[in-house]
């Protein structure tokens, strides 16, 4: 069985970024998510949610980040040989995403520390921003990833 | 119906509800949408994995703490969004059958200087497993707005 190329922990080089589009979130799926998991007025109830402080519906933060881990997903970590993440940090929803909002990625790799402990392994440490049509910053997050060096 | 304010978080309130379970089904169905890693997708692969068989994507595990949060107590509250989170940590990997808990822990509150009738809560949230162990913790800010006078 053959498999894409796969991608180590020496392929997460400081400095290194990369841009994706994601999607544009329309109304019906900004209320599905919320509805099973974050069924806050706001993100489930368009006529009420004119009502609250964002003046219309928006998606839920988890919506958002859930959005960015399959881009991730898509642009390199099921071809990457990892081990899991211990966390993220600086989680930060910045601007509200609403209906219509065009999403777009950027991730920045900012560390790369070889393991000390297990010298098959290191952690990434990367920063992901999401940003919308106006290039306007909706959210922000670090996260550190796991992955097995290159073999050789 | 609003039933708590800002004023009712204090420092030291607690709240713990639950347990919810996945199932298997439930934990491929939310990894194929939103973290197809194998481990998450594929009983068979995930096997082999360091992990030793399917585990919940982390991100379906905080899902799971905000819907038994918002089951809980917070669609009764004023709550009108949260700034963000910090030190979320994947501390134990969650498998299919596990019944999970939520815990909800006030460390700090704030009113806002800017904007009188608001303020700022600081939570610790977890999730707790079967065996007493924390299997997710992050610490989350939210804004309530402020009790109106009578």
């Amino acid at each position: 069985m053959t498999r894409a190329k796969k991608l180590y922990f020496e392929d997460f080089v400081p400095g290194l970024v990369r841009e994706l589009d994601g999607p544009t979130l329309t109304r019906d799926e900004i209320v599905e998510f919320a509805s099973r998991y974050d069924p806050q007025y706001f993100h489930v109830d368009e006529v009420a949610a004119k009502d609250s402080p964002f003046g219309g519906l928006v998606a839920s933060g988890w919506q958002t980040v859930a959005i960015t881990m399959r881009l991730i997903c898509d642009a390199y970590l099921v071809e990457a040989v990892s081990h899991g993440s211990p966390g993220v940090d600086e989680v930060r929803w910045t601007r509200p995403v609403r209906p219509g909002d065009r999403l777009k990625l950027r991730m920045t790799v900012l560390e790369a520390k070889p393991s000390r402990s297990k010298p098959d392994r290191g952690t990434v440490l990367h920063r992901w921003e999401v940003f919308n049509q106006h290039g306007e910053l909706v959210m922000h997050m670090q996260g550190y990833g796991m992955f097995a060096r290159r073999p050789t | 119906m609003i039933k708590y304010w800002f004023e009712d978080f204090t420092p030291g309130w607690t709240f713990e509800n639950g347990p919810r379970t996945l199932t298997a089904e439930e934990i491929v169905a939310f990894a194929r949408e939103w973290d197809p890693q194998h481990f998450h997708t594929d009983p068979e692969r995930a096997r082999a994995s360091p992990f030793g068989g399917l585990i919940a994507s982390g991100w379906q595990t905080a899902a799971v703490a905000m819907r038994l949060m918002c089951d809980g107590y917070l669609l009764e509250t004023s709550c009108v969004g949260s700034p963000g989170i910090d030190e979320l940590r994947f501390l134990k990997p969650v498998y299919p059958g596990n019944p999970l808990r939520f815990r909800s822990t006030v460390l700090d509150a704030a009113a806002s200087k800017t904007k009188p009738n608001r303020g700022t809560v600081t939570f610790r949230w977890e999730v707790i497993n079967q065996n007493g162990e924390v299997v997710l913790s992050m610490i989350g800010k939210q804004l309530f707005l402020r009790r109106p006078a009578a």
